[in-house]
């Protein structure tokens, strides 16, 4: 590829939690990390608070949402009194034409819809044009991609086609050195599930639940190693220390 | 003889798809080109024929309001008109259509559905919505099978099988079998990239009853209207007095410029075909106190030509900063490096380098007076927009 002259310079993605931020640093551009975890240990409010500071400093964010409808990802913004009304952003709802069977649904500036979870095709089409959107009518270079989350898409697709919809996915976002976080449940799939997914991923932030007490950990290239932390959540805020 | 529908294309196939032959669309990730197996049925729909809809991918309901945002209203074809319901067993829902796949995992069942429908639509057209995701439930060796198995179905009942195929990373020989052997025809439908996809287009890859025409369309999606050719805009832009103009001319098999005292103040505006690619060729003033118009071109420009003076360094850092306004919006260019034909004229690598661009980046040496390097340099841009 090349490369123009007065090329833009993206630092890297802070990940939106003070502690972490300290002590993780940034995930470089171009990176598509996994959130994984048991159920229960808020790996949405990783994704999401990810999400939110891509809004916050002014870069862009597509959050790509199997789970819930793009309504309610919105409203979890507001209940938690995170500001995102003037954000750059764009929802891709894969939930309300399926589980509402709402016909009537016309995509807005802010959400747009696929047709069902199963149509991989739609979902890239429209990250595709959003982050034309982005980079050509808005001119922002730096932008934040959340998947919540890939176990929903692989109740309805098996895993060889979700691979390689991830294999097309994972490689737009590095290409315009965006930055990707993929929720996936620990427990919901077959152990090679995740690891076929794996090798898709430069790295990987893994929660965990331990008789009660939760912790985490980031491992991405070019952060500095984090080791585990114990953390609390509670609604948007996530309280971190180190072990 | 039946129609794609698709501008232009039908033209390229020799008026259409003969009966009993198959066509298919094979679609890049990302680029949305679902419409068009959804326009060949409707076009035909409308002219009389039966049609048949495999749905695999979205619930019937919202398939037929997906048609009426396309401004193809498919409740007027009565029985002329009937989806396979390859979805609702996906999420495990019922149907009501006349053909459902209830268990999309068995291949067999699949092929019992399909093939009954084949023989049902006899003369008419089958469409298939989402290839891939049948593959993707069948396998695509077993997938491979009975796709061939109902080609020759389609063949024996005079039916012309349309396939939607979104090209996912499947195994080499896959991709290589879908393209190259078991489709009578096959239609690239790719999005034009850099970094960004920002434009889409349509060309034939293969086709076995006529003589394959080498041309790409560029295409926009139009709600409702469905898939509409456009021609491109090309922007050739540069320091003043670089030969912009002069380009422009050259390589345009029509062209008009509004010059004063022979420097431009208005545009350069030409019209060029060559090779199976047409675009429209804007030429900007060279004086800085047009900068405006050059950002209001760049957003809608699919690439730049950058002419500069081969003998004029001194005019170099005024390139970069009109290539840096272009290249703001990510397009692809070329850099013209124009007047070879004069003494001390700096030779393509020289003038990379001083310009500071990628070492990749193509300088291509010309004398747009003689015509000499304009089409190889329209030619590496295409190649750049199109992707190769
Ligand atoms: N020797 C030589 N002269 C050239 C060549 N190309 C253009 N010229 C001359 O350079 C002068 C400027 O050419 P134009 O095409 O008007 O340049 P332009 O970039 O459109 O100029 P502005 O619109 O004023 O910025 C003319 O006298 C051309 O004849 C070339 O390849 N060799
Ligand atoms: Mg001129």
């Amino acid at each position: 590829m090349l490369c123009l002259i007065g090329d833009w310079k993206i630092e890297g993605y802070s990940l939106g939690i003070d502690v972490l931020d300290q002590k993780v640093g940034k995930i470089p551009p171009g990176s598509n990390i996994m959130i994984v975890g048991p159920p229960m240990t808020g790996k949405s409010v990783l994704g999401r608070m990810f999400f939110y500071n891509r809004l916050k400093d002014g870069s862009a964010g597509i959050f790509v949402s199997t789970k819930d409808t793009g309504e309610k990802v919105i409203d979890w913004f507001k209940t938690n009194d995170l500001d995102i009304s003037r954000a750059k952003y764009g929802i891709i709802d894969c939930v309300s034409r399926t589980l509402q069977m709402d016909i009537n649904l016309q995509d807005t500036d802010r959400i747009r819809y696929v047709s069902s979870p199963v149509d991989l095709t739609g979902i890239s089409v429209k990250v595709n044009d959003l982050l034309e959107e982005f980079w050509k009518k808005e001119q922002i270079r730096s932008i934040g991609v959340v998947i919540e989350s890939l176990s929903a898409l692989l109740m309805y697709s098996n895993l060889q086609t979700v691979f390689r919809f991830l294999h097309v996915f994972s490689g737009r976002i590095r290409s315009v050195d965006a930055a990707g976080m993929y929720l996936i449940e620990e427990g919901m799939h077959d152990p090679r599930t995740q690891v076929t997914l794996k090798q898709l991923f430069q790295g990987v932030i893994e929660t965990k639940d331990e008789g009660g007490e939760k912790l985490l950990q980031v491992i991405a290239p070019g952060c500095k190693v984090s080791g585990w932390f114990r953390y609390n959540f509670e609604g948007a805020k996530i309280d971190l220390k180190e072990i | 003889m039946i129609e794609t529908g698709i501008p232009r294309l039908d033209d390229f196939l020799g008026g259409g798809i003969p009966t009993g032959k198959t066509l298919l669309y094979y679609i890049e990730p990302g680029v949305e080109g679902d419409v068009f197996g959804m326009q060949t049925l409707y076009h035909n729909l409308e002219k009389g024929y039966r049609g048949l809809f495999i749905t695999s991918t979205t619930a019937p309901e919202i398939l037929r309001e997906s048609f009426k945002e396309l401004g193809f209203d498919m409740s007027r074809f009565g029985d002329n008109f009937a989806i396979v319901d390859a979805y609702s067993g996906i999420i495990g829902s019922t149907s009501d259509e006349r053909y459902v796949i209830e268990d999309p995992s068995n291949p067999s069942h699949i092929d019992e559905v399909i093939s009954a429908a084949i023989e049902e639509f006899s003369g008419g057209t089958i469409t298939f919505g989402s290839l891939s995701t049948i593959i993707d439930m069948v396998g695509e060796e077993k997938a491979l099978e009975y796709i061939i198995k109902w080609n020759k179905y389609a063949l024996i009942y005079d039916t012309v099988g349309i396939y939607n195929f979104t090209a996912w990373p499947y195994s080499p020989e896959t991709l290589e079998k879908i393209k190259n052997e078991i489709f009578n025809a096959v239609i690239k439908v790719g999005g034009i990239s850099k970094r960004v996809v920002y434009g889409q287009y349509y060309g034939i890859l293969r086709v076995d009853w006529t003589e394959k025409v080498e041309k790409a369309i560029l295409f926009k999606l139009v709600r409702p209207g469905g898939i509409k050719a456009f021609i491109p805009k090309i922007l050739v832009t540069g320091p003043f007095n670089a030969g912009k103009s002069t380009f422009v001319h050259a390589l345009s098999t029509r062209a008009v410029s509004v010059d004063r005292l022979g420097t431009t103040v208005a545009l350069d505006h030409g019209y060029v075909e060559h090779k199976g690619f047409s675009a429209d060729i804007f030429g900007t003033p060279g004086q800085e106190r047009f900068d405006p118009i050059i950002k209001l071109l760049g957003g809608e420009a699919l690439g730049v030509f950058l002419i500069v003076d081969s003998t004029r360094p001194e005019d170099f850092p005024r390139a970069v900063k009109m290539l840096e306004m272009t290249s703001r919006f990510g397009l692809p260019y070329v850099i013209v490096a124009n007047k070879q034909d004069i003494k001390g004229a700096l030779s393509p690598e020289e003038i990379g380098k001083m310009l500071n661009v990628h070492e990749e980046a193509p300088v291509v040496p010309a004398v747009t007076t003689r015509k000499e390097g304009v089409f190889e340099a329209f030619e590496i841009l295409i190649d750049m927009v199109t992707g190769g």
